[in-house]
């Protein structure tokens, strides 16, 4: 169900899309995040001419998606659940690079709920596209809801 | 031109040993929230940053965000291939234990195989992972990548 937590999420649950404009401070602070000091996402001074998005923000991207869709958790404005998310799974697809200045639109959905050895795990897909219709990104994510000890 | 094209399969790429410190996770949980808001943020309390929290939610100690593992490897990638994983690379791992803040994370892939395409591309397929210094997988997944710019600066 969406409108509500994280934890309310369902199978078949589509998402809101979000829109959003990439900057420069998003890519850079990101690739600060996780050290990557290569000119592709710091500069335009790279063999693609544009300072490029860390494909590996899809994941912040998910984040904006849930923000919206889960306001009773949203999370990038402070509001946590009772029960702290564990990231289990990331796997993205590369369709083409996207610059600083692009317009992006993410969207999703959840391909299953469901349970294993106790634990609840939350399926996503997602997608992004440039605001004239070009694929930047395929992604599926796993999520757990909720952390037991012992193998995931 | 990628200097990958000369690998083979059963090759390794260059390891890289990280020292997970309690201030590269906050780098990383900075990063991401400025990033998804698009202003400059710090992260908050949560199970990456907080030990006392992360027990009260059955862990041990506090952990580094996944993603963190994800990053290391993408740049591994990024670094062999260049420009062909940033265009037409895949990238999954599954974070199969927690990676408890503190340890020493080595960073890993090797060549799975090696395939000529009749475009003369080459798509490689690559197992990579993390371990800790005893050698206990944390992370595991695969990598593609279709090598097509012979003639591009990666």
């Amino acid at each position: 169900m969406l409108g509500g937590m994280i934890s309310d999420l369902e199978t078949g649950d589509e998402f809101q899309p979000i829109r959003y404009t990439v900057t420069s401070l998003m890519t850079a602070e990101y690739a600060h995040g996780v050290e990557e000091t290569d000119e592709w996402f710091l500069s335009d001074a790279n063999p693609l001419g544009r300072q490029v998005r860390i494909p590996l923000m899809i994941h912040a991207d998910k984040m904006r998606l849930l923000e919206v869709n889960c306001p009773a958790e949203a999370r990038l404005s402070g509001i946590r659940g009772p029960d702290a998310r564990v990231h289990y799974e990331y796997h993205a697809r590369h369709r083409s690079p996207a610059y600083v200045g692009e317009e992006l639109v993410v969207s999703g959905r959840i391909l299953e709920r469901y349970t294993r050895r106790r634990r609840v795990y939350l399926h996503y897909a997602m997608e992004v596209h440039t605001g004239d219709g070009r694929l930047v990104t395929e992604y599926t994510d796993r999520t757990l809801l909720k952390y037991l000890p012992g193998e995931l | 031109m990628s200097g990958a094209i000369d690998l083979k399969a059963g090759a390794m790429l260059p390891v890289r040993e990280i020292v997970v410190t309690p201030e590269r996770v906050q780098w990383y949980g900075d990063g991401m929230h400025s990033a998804a808001t698009g202003e400059l943020r710090r992260a908050g309390q949560n199970i990456h940053t907080d030990a006392e929290y992360a027990k009260g939610q059955g862990l041990t100690t506090a952990i580094a965000d996944g993603m963190m593992s994800t990053a290391w490897i993408s740049s591994m990638l990024l670094k062999a291939f260049g420009r062909d994983y940033l265009e037409r690379g895949e990238l999954r791992t599954k974070y199969i234990k927690t990676t408890d803040v503190g340890i020493t994370l080595k960073i890993l892939g090797r060549v799975r195989e090696r395939d000529t395409q009749g475009d003369g591309s080459v798509r490689f397929v690559l197992d990579v992972w993390t371990e800790n210094l005893a050698g206990v997988k944390l992370t595991e997944g695969d990598a593609v990548i279709e090598v097509r710019s012979l003639g591009n600066d990666s």
